[in-house]
């Protein structure tokens, strides 16, 4: 009879959820109906009526109520925080130490994710940011030419017209690629030359979001002669008065009208400007859309914006770009072009292409940061930890004696969870402070604007709570473990085991040190490539080279008789003119060499006489351009050692005589060694040395003078020259800059990110020894009694001190044999992102290394000075 | 006890308490139910109301002796209360008068002594 029973998991569900005083009478009510139905029914359908049942009670009136009352838990946690506080004000120099730290490496925390929020935040304040993309063009042949983020002018509109329902709008943005272009107010009583005026289609506003203050977008830059300013070009030109409806002249030939007024562009977008002028403004003169020449589908200035429908018609123009490439270019090039959509969101961190409207950030750079962040969150977590499990043993005490009260395991882990949690809170709070102090001159430092309100955002909001929860949660939870464990007869008999964790707490501060070390390695190999980068020979003269801008001058007419001014100075010692800043870049253009079947893309510098002279380029085969030979303009061609190699001539003499053109008369005269003309982020491309004479060479391809020095009298020497360019130029300002000068701009990025580095790798260390401070002191109190033994016995106070020091010392030294080969993989592999790397330098590992030993010596000397002066009477007299 | 409204399952059950005075419990309640009515109610209603009956206090409850069949198991038995005498009284008294003035038209061939 009592054979059948009924289904167990609900018999011990119905137990587990039912209130006691309730149970009994329901559970034996449940097995009588089962064993009444059993009898009669199936086996089956009695386990089913009665689970059926057993459900059926699940109501609220019959549930278990929980043991602990409100009242009860809110008593505990106030005893919590008052022992918490108490703790906290006796042991003031811990607590400060824990905090400390924390904060700091919070701050550090909450610095660079301001600093990396920022650069993610770039040209997102365009409400249609998400359908707006850029197309660039690559045009290469055997991976040398050009990754052009501009396209040329009829590409625009051969967009729209080929895909009139993926592509809504197109807007070009165009600046003659001139450095800057001359503006005044038409009475010409301020004049300026402008590096950040373009001109862009009428449609620009549609595309991007920038607000204007007076004006309306919709047709500000639809006439021709129209110009839209930014409100501080507006005070710089007209004080206080209202340009609307004011004329601004341009390159003291055209009169613009100002349509309107911008506020001023914010730093997070790729793109700056200054003044926009109406794209209708080129036309005919600069760009006759009408008649087409065949410049038009090779010169590509524009910066060409699209605003697609959607991603799926993103996808599409893309697929469809090698038979738009085929239809338009010209037969020459058609092979060597292809084009590229890139969303606007990616460009100021992803896109590396030439002729860039400014220096981008960099997606690696982000990933340095954003692994020192946690570099440094790490080590200040760890300390966290040592340092509370360090003082655990001090609590023993009071563990054992909650124990002994009726305390459980885990409201004992609760206990030790709260307090640290609430440690963290409070370093959070002191991180955001020490944020809001540090954050104007962490902003000149990184060139950014970030403003304080934005830690008010839901996202840091929502980061400042959870990072104290995490953070104490996990530091805090291991402390917990181990107090919780104490067994409370060993507690309270203060046996101080503090033995327990130990093993533990010493490899957290091998972790600790071996990132400090990691970090040191990475800036000092950093700092060595940058110093590389930007000092080391670049094979031609860049000290006392003046380069002045005369883009879109009427410098053509001039610049002859201004050159023999110049020279007339004993303190010049060679003038020349050329496209661009040597060194920083250079322009492409098609060649046919030999016995090529059609012309390739080749780098390009267009210059005038005495190039190589005044910038110090060895020639090393042939001869130089010449100004008694007057047809080398057109029949000579001087180019590098690189290109020889390229085209697989056996020797540089050998070069000299090859065709060009497919013509018999036009041959390569001469050849130079292999400089530096572009920056050092790239190896050396073959190039050529293209002499052009013509006037019409100052509109497009020749844009410096560039003037070598002594170095003597700089200031007097700079005085002539203007003075020269006055004379000349009358109504022109002269304006120049030094190349090194200039140079230095091409590895901002790093520069910035060394400087970064450095400073945070010593944060990083600073936190480091906070923790080995701490963990000294406490270790020196634990280990009182024992040395005070060791005084009694006879050693002496140095061996006592040397006892103190080992133990630590051991920990170090492990720590930086483990970071050496970690580093050294490390920065291999960020070293191969360049062209040209440094080599790695021992010493560097060793002077990292030391550093650090000697750092922690000093943290932890003073703690070992008083330990080995302890008069053992003193300690052992409380035994 | 003014304002204790009995409702319908109530003062069935509780009536049903009062006919098995000192075997009232859960299952013998259902069973009676179903016996003389012919409704079949869920166990754990009949315990639901039970226990409102209990707070109310229309009835009490008492453990019994353990019997071998339940396992060992107590039964808890429920008692009418003096209160639950006369709740039960006065509703039953109210029903008579109200019905007893329903005009013998509206009634219609229904016969009925009251």
């Amino acid at each position: 009879m009592i054979k059948r029973s009924p289904p167990k998991w609900a018999d011990r569900f119905l137990e587990w959820y039912c209130n006691p005083s309730r149970l009994e009478a329901i559970q034996g009510d449940v097995y009588e109906l089962y064993h009444r139905s059993a009898k009669v029914r199936s086996k089956r359908i009695a386990n089913f009526l009665f689970i059926w049942n057993v459900f059926r009670f699940f109501r609220w009136s019959n549930i278990k109520r929980s043991k602990t009352s409100s009242p009860a838990t809110y008593m505990m946690y106030r005893n919590y925080f008052t022992v918490f506080k108490r703790g906290f004000v006796k042991q003031k120099g811990y607590s400060f130490l824990n905090i400390s730290g924390l904060a700091i490496g919070i701050s550090c925390f909450l610095l660079i994710s301001l600093y990396i929020k920022d650069e993610y935040s770039f040209d997102r304040m365009h409400s249609k940011a998400d359908r707006i993309y850029r197309i660039h063009e690559i045009f290469q042949s055997e991976g040398v030419g050009e990754r052009s983020a501009s396209q040329p002018f009829p590409v625009a509109q051969a967009l729209l017209n080929d895909h009139p329902s993926q592509i809504l709008k197109a807007v070009r943005v165009f600046n003659f690629q001139a450095p800057t272009l001359a503006l005044s107010t038409i009475d010409n009583k301020k004049e300026f030359n402008e590096s950040r005026l373009f001109f862009a289609d009428s449609a620009f506003f549609e595309l991007f979001d920038f607000p204007l203050l007076e004006g309306d977008p919709s047709d500000a830059l639809a006439k021709p002669l129209s110009i839209v300013i930014t409100e501080s070009m507006a005070r710089k030109y007209f004080d206080n008065e209202d340009p609307m409806g004011k004329f601004l002249r341009f390159q003291g030939r055209q009169n613009l009208l100002v349509t309107g007024v911008l506020k001023d562009i914010p730093a997070n977008t790729h793109f700056q400007f200054d003044f926009l002028v109406s794209f209708q403004t080129l036309i005919p003169e600069t760009y006759n859309e009408v008649v087409p020449e065949r410049w038009h589908w090779y010169w590509n200035p524009c910066w060409t914006y699209l605003l697609l429908k959607d991603q799926e018609a993103a996808r599409q123009v893309q697929a469809s770009m090698s038979a738009f490439v085929q239809k338009y270019f010209s037969e020459l090039v058609r092979n060597d072009v292809s084009m590229e959509l890139m969303p606007l969101t990616d460009i100021h961190l992803k896109s590396r292409m030439d002729y860039e409207i400014q220096p981008n950030g960099s997606l690696t750079t982000i990933y340095v940061f954003a692994s020192i962040a946690f570099f440094v969150l790490l080590i200040a977590c760890i300390n966290f930890i040592n340092l509370s499990t360090a003082r655990a043993a001090k609590r023993a005490k009071e563990v054992g004696m909650r124990k002994t009260l009726g305390g459980q395991k885990f409201q004992l882990v609760g206990q030790f969870l709260f307090e640290s949690i609430l440690l963290c809170f409070l370093s959070v709070l002191i991180a955001v402070i020490v944020v809001g102090f540090a954050l104007p001159f962490f902003n000149t430092f990184a060139e950014k604007n970030i403003e304080i309100t934005v830690l008010l955002e839901p996202f840091y909001l929502g980061l400042l709570t959870l990072l104290p929860l995490g953070v104490g949660f996990l530091s805090g939870i291991y402390p917990a473990f181990v107090l919780s464990s104490f067994r409370p007869i060993t507690a309270l008999k203060s046996l101080g085991s503090q033995e327990k964790g130990s093993g533990f707490r010493k490899a957290l501060v091998v972790v600790q040190f071996t990132l400090s070390i990691i970090l040191l390695i990475g800036t000092g190999v950093a700092i060595d490539q940058l110093e590389m980068l930007q000092n080391s020979d670049t094979g031609f003269a860049r000290e006392n080279v003046v380069m002045i801008p005369v883009s879109r001058t009427p410098i053509a007419k001039n610049y002859l008789s201004l050159r023999n001014e110049f020279l007339r100075n004993p303190n010049a010692l060679s003038v020349t003119a050329v496209e661009e800043i040597v060194g920083a870049k250079h322009q492409v253009g098609n060649f046919l060499i030999e016995r090529m079947e059609v012309s390739k893309p080749l780098p390009r510098l267009t210059i005038r006489h005495d190039f190589i002279k005044t910038f110090d380029i060895p020639l090393v085969a042939g001869r130089d351009y010449s100004e008694d030979i007057h047809t080398d303009d057109s029949l000579a061609l001087l180019v590098n050692e690189t290109f020889v190699r390229q085209m697989g001539w056996k020797s540089n003499e050998d070069a000299i005589g090859k065709k060009f053109d497919n013509r018999a008369d036009r041959m390569i005269v001469g050849v130079v060694k292999d400089f530096n003309f572009a920056s050092r982020h790239q190896p050396i491309h073959p190039l050529v040395l293209k002499l052009n004479t013509q006037d019409q060479a100052f509109e497009v391809f020749i844009k410096y003078m560039a003037v070598r020095i002594t170095g003597k009298d700089t200031p007097t020497t700079l005085e002539w020259l203007e003075q020269q360019w006055k004379a000349q130029m009358p109504g022109w300002p002269f304006q120049y800059f030094f190349l090194e000068n200039d140079l230095e701009k091409l590895y901002k990025a790093e520069n910035k990110m060394s400087k970064i580095t450095f400073i945070f790798s010593g944060l990083s260390i600073f936190v480091a020894c906070l923790g080995l401070f701490g963990l000294s002191t406490y270790t020196a109190e634990q280990r009182k009694k024992e040395m005070s033994i060791r005084k009694v016995l006879g050693s002496s106070d140095s061996e006592i001190f040397l006892l103190f020091s080992k133990h630590f010392f051991k920990l170090i030294v492990i720590a930086n044999v483990i970071a050496f080969p970690l580093a050294y993989i490390v920065m291999k592999r960020w070293l191969a992102t360049f062209a040209y790397q440094v080599n790695i330098d021992f010493k560097l590992f060793v002077l990292a290394g030391s550093a650090a030993i000697a750092i922690a010596f000093v943290t932890i000397a003073y703690q070992a000075m008083r330990t080995a002066n302890n008069n053992p009477a003193d300690v052992l007299k409380s035994e | 006890m003014k304002g204790t409204n009995l409702g319908e399952l109530e003062e069935l059950i509780l009536l049903t308490v009062g006919i098995l005075y000192k075997e009232a419990y859960g299952v013998a309640v259902m069973d009676e139910i179903e016996k003389q009515t012919g409704r079949s109610l869920n166990i754990s209603a009949v315990h639901a109301v039970l226990q409102r009956l209990e707070e109310k206090g229309l009835a009490t409850s008492k453990m019994s002796e353990p019997t071998g069949e339940r396992g060992g198991r107590r039964k808890r038995i429920f008692f009418l209360t003096a209160s639950g005498k006369k709740a039960l009284a006065e509703a039953n008294e109210l029903r008579n008068q109200l019905f007893n003035q329903i005009p013998k038209v509206a009634l219609g061939s229904l016969k009925f002594e009251v």
